[in-house]
């Protein structure tokens, strides 16, 4: 059901003739910062969650099956706290065993959303020490799913077994 | 003198009226502040912080219209009171709204429920008619009694509800949808109520 509202111009009114009055009245809202990521697609990737909101973000990769290295996006929402702009770092849980390499690097931009667009595209290699993905940015979100944010690619040289429980850690803050 | 009063108030009171609009008073009371909560926030990473919203309590202002008491030109005695007049004088009222500096990037919406607020008086012979041209001293809210976006422009304020008669302590609940590219902290804005009269 369509529901269209009649509007007037309150500037040009006459309220005597119309026998109306116009009061106005102070009010205030108060809104949150809110910094929250995840890695696209859900169920096969997990992604460290950062500061104000809940999320299914943080949660560790399934431990059956494995990731599809090559379809993975990065979507965040991202309001920030007294003008300070964000920035997305990657780190690791636990150590790469020696001789292991892990790269990652952003190779595209999604579409939708509406967001400052600052990604970092070199590629990374990956360590505890967190480094970043995404340089600074202000408020946006990029749209959830695939196709949306950052495309992110992993490059693994020399593989090995990783430890149980690693982790590719993406932290917006 | 004191004959030509009593002519007068006799006049006044001979008979219901529905012709020419009287003037009136509005009365907003309450600071609506409207807060933002972690239950609140949008849970799905990429998605917008509009899709969710938070809302005020549901008599975050109270509004009233009634006409204004009627004094004798130039002598300025009172001659009927407000309530008087509201009993008999009957007229439609149309409620728009608008903001005014209303922060960027965020929707402010407003609504109230279908014969909200208190009839002023609460019995007048009119409500005793059997034929009242302009039907029941109720309130309708637009949409249904769904919540209406506020515009933040005086040029386009919006019908929120109507009322037949005078009315008080019409309660306006607030709902606000905040997009992620909106400013964080506290935002202060005015809201404006402006009332029109009917004879229909």
């Amino acid at each position: 059901m369509a529901w269209a509202q009649e509007t007037i111009n309150t500037n040009i009114l006459n309220l005597i003739v119309l026998g109306g009055d116009q009061k106005s009245t102070g009010a205030s809202i108060e809104l949150l910062p809110i910094a929250i990521i995840d890695i696209e697609p859900e169920t096969l990737a997990g992604a460290g969650g950062g500061a104000g909101a809940g999320t299914e973000a943080g949660l560790p990769p399934p431990s059956s099956g494995g990731a599809d290295l090559s379809n993975l996006w990065i979507n965040f929402t991202h309001r920030a706290q007294n003008y300070q702009p964000a920035r997305i770092y990657v780190s690791t849980n636990q150590p790469i065993p020696n001789g292991m390499k892990i790269e990652v690097q952003i190779t595209q931009t999604g579409t939708g959303g509406n967001y400052p667009k600052n990604p970092n595209t070199n590629k990374i290699r990956l360590s505890q020490t967190e480094q970043v993905i995404v340089y600074d940015f202000a408020n946006g979100y990029t749209g959830d799913g695939l196709n949306r944010g950052y495309h992110i690619t992993y490059t693994i040289s020399n593989s090995k077994t990783l430890p149980a429980g690693f982790e590719v850690i993406y932290r917006i803050q | 003198m004191k004959n030509i009063y009593t002519i007068i108030l006799l006049l006044s009171f001979s008979s219901l009226s529905f012709g020419q609009l009287l003037p009136g008073t509005l009365d907003v009371s309450g600071f609506p502040n409207i807060v933002e909560s972690i239950n609140d926030l949008v849970m799905e990473a990429g998605e917008d912080a509009n899709t969710v919203g938070f809302e005020s309590n549901i008599d975050a202002s109270l509004i009233s219209f009634t006409l204004d008491p009627t004094v004798a030109p130039i002598l300025g005695i009172p001659l009927t009171s407000s309530a008087l007049n509201c009993s008999l004088n009957i007229f439609r009222y149309s409620v728009y709204m608008h903001t005014q500096n209303a922060p960027q990037n965020v929707e402010i919406q407003a609504k109230t429920t279908m014969n909200s607020g208190v009839r002023f008086p609460v019995n007048i012979l009119y409500d005793n008619l059997l034929v009242r041209p302009l039907g029941p001293r109720d309130l309708t809210p637009e949409n249904g009694g769904g919540y209406i976006t506020i515009p933040n422009n005086g040029n386009a304020a919006i019908k929120v509800f109507e009322f037949v008669g005078c009315r008080q302590d019409i309660p306006i609940q607030f709902k606000v949808k905040a997009s992620a590219l909106a400013i964080s902290g506290a935002s202060n804005f005015d809201i404006f109520y402006t009332v029109i009269g009917s004879i229909l």
